[in-house]
């Protein structure tokens, strides 16, 4: 039986897309079967991001709507053995879809596959609502903004509210440079207000936007250091501990890390 | 205390203040002393709108006029109206206060006069979350940013307030905020607003209580 992992934030543009399809072809390289959905109707782009958007024949509104098989739908990554993908429409309305019809399409594909990860639409509407039915768990996407770290809190709330307990947070594009002069919130300022369990800190890199534009997830860029995170974070869900990447070099940063989570210093 | 001296009695209640006079007052006697009250209490009622009612002895229109007027000078306050309290309510209100009050154990909250029951929180009170509440709240756990509770009595977080509080939000002045880490986006205590100082970021827990004096919002460490 597989596991359903949204990927949310509530305020939109801090990542949950390249986090999506990071982590999903991140699993596949780890030799799991992994189904990505894009429930962003209107506004896809994970097809983009994944390099699939040419491939594209039917969405999950079709699927949904019985207007073909789920098998038919789903996109297969040659690239990634074992990755699929299931499109957002990019022309429909929110509500063509209702969140009992994505419980029962999470359930359907869990039979056969080890992980479903949803990418929710920004937001706390309709599409949120569709993006969460189904899912056993979930991720939340925060930049060290103060805009970013209340939605992602509101969002928190939304989410223990619908039953889906023990979130866990994913900082991206954080800046060292910046933590370290003051100028941008530390890891442990976010968590102090949120609460939540740490899964993964997302250094800022330039190599998302240029694997972004290739279609090419960072995860599979050994050179790059958001591309590293990502494997931490996709060994972390496979259930492995895996300490944190040391972001500024200093001993300062990784000791309070291992401090958070109760690691002793070795 | 105030009981004891067998004087006159000022009490708040929802809709302004309470005048308690003791049936054995004439009216000259009662003017005196309401006069004197008043002024004690000048900077407690400044700026206010209130109605009055009073309890006890029963004045003519020409004695109510004169007492309105001693309250409109020497409060500051606006005296929207000013008349007796019925029979029934007086009963009710000297019913309630026994010379002696018993322990009562069959009551499952806290309460008290002015505090009201008493509501427990026991998660984070999150962005987008607005808890309302007709008598005390206490949060085991923080109050974050975008979080809103809103008591008519005091409010006590065991935890962080980055939030908005209001306390006393039927206008009761006595009632008070306390947190382990007061760094609210904005308190209010009855009428009264405050926001923090900014800066002092430090990330200690420091215990501290929000209350009203001389009609302001103070904060001292506890
Ligand atoms: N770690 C990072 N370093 C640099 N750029 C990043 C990083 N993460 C995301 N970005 C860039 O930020 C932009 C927004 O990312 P993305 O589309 O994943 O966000 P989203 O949360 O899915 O947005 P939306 O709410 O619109 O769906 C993209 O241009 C992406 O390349
Ligand atoms: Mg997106």
């Amino acid at each position: 039986m597989g596991e359903v992992i949204v990927i949310t934030s509530g305020k939109g543009g801090v990542g949950k897309t390249t986090t999506t399809a990071n982590l999903g072809t991140g699993i596949a390289l780890q030799g799991k079967k992994v189904v990505l959905i894009d429930t962003d109707i209107g506004l896809r782009n994970l097809d983009v991001v994944m390099g699939l958007e040419n491939r594209i024949v039917y969405d999950l509104v079709d699927v949904i709507e019985g207007q073909c098989r789920l098998k038919q739908a789903l996109i297969k990554d040659k690239r990634f053995e074992g990755l699929y993908l299931l499109p957002a429409p990019q022309t429909r309305d929110k509500n063509a879809v209702a969140p009992h019809q994505m419980v029962d399409l999470c359930e359907e594909l869990k039979k056969e596959y080890d992980y479903i990860i949803i990418d929710c639409p920004a937001g706390i509407e309709q599409g949120f609502k569709n993006a969460i039915a189904g899912a056993d768990r979930a991720f939340v996407v925060t930049t060290p903004e103060v805009s970013a770290v209340r939605d992602a809190d509101r969002i928190i709330g939304l989410l223990e509210a619908n039953e889906i307990r023990n979130p866990q947070l994913i900082v991206n594009r954080v800046r060292p440079d910046m933590v370290k002069r003051g100028d941008m919130m530390s890891i442990e300022d976010i968590i102090d207000i949120l609460a939540i369990g740490l899964i993964g800190v997302v250094p800022d890199d330039e190599n998302i936007i240029i694997s972004t534009n290739r279609g090419e997830p960072a995860v599979n860029d050994s050179k790059s250091i958001a591309g590293q995170a990502y494997r931490n974070i996709t060994r972390r869900i496979l259930g492995e501990d895996v300490p944190f990447i040391n972001l500024n070099n200093s001993d300062g940063f990784l000791a309070k890390m291992k401090k958070l989570f109760g690691i002793k210093p070795a | 205390m105030e009981n004891e001296k067998k004087g006159i009695v000022f009490k708040g209640n929802n809709e302004g203040l309470v005048i308690v006079i003791p049936d054995d007052y004439d009216f000259s006697k009662a003017k005196a002393e309401i006069e004197e009250k008043v002024q004690n209490a000048a900077r407690f009622f400044r700026g206010a709108k209130i109605k009055v009612v009073y309890r006890g002895i029963t004045l003519t229109p020409e004695e109510e006029d004169e007492i309105r007027n001693v309250l409109d000078e020497k409060s500051g306050a606006i005296i929207e109206s000013l008349s007796k309290d019925d029979e029934s309510k007086l009963n009710a209100f000297i019913a309630k206060r026994p010379k002696k009050v018993p322990v009562s154990s069959h009551k499952l909250f806290f309460s008290s006069d002015d505090a009201g029951p008493c509501k427990f929180v026991r998660s984070t009170v999150r962005s987008g979350t607005r808890i309302e509440f007709d008598g005390s709240v206490v949060v085991i756990g923080d109050v974050n940013p975008g979080g809103e509770i809103v008591a008519s009595g005091n409010v006590i977080v065991l935890g962080a307030l980055r939030g908005m509080v209001h306390a006393g939000s039927e206008g009761n002045r006595d009632s008070f905020i306390y947190a382990l880490k007061l760094k609210p986006t904005q308190i209010r205590i009855a009428e009264a607003i405050a926001r923090m100082p900014e800066g002092s970021d430090e990330n200690k827990i420091c215990p501290e209580l929000a209350r009203i004096k001389d009609g302001i919002i103070e904060v001292e460490q506890v």
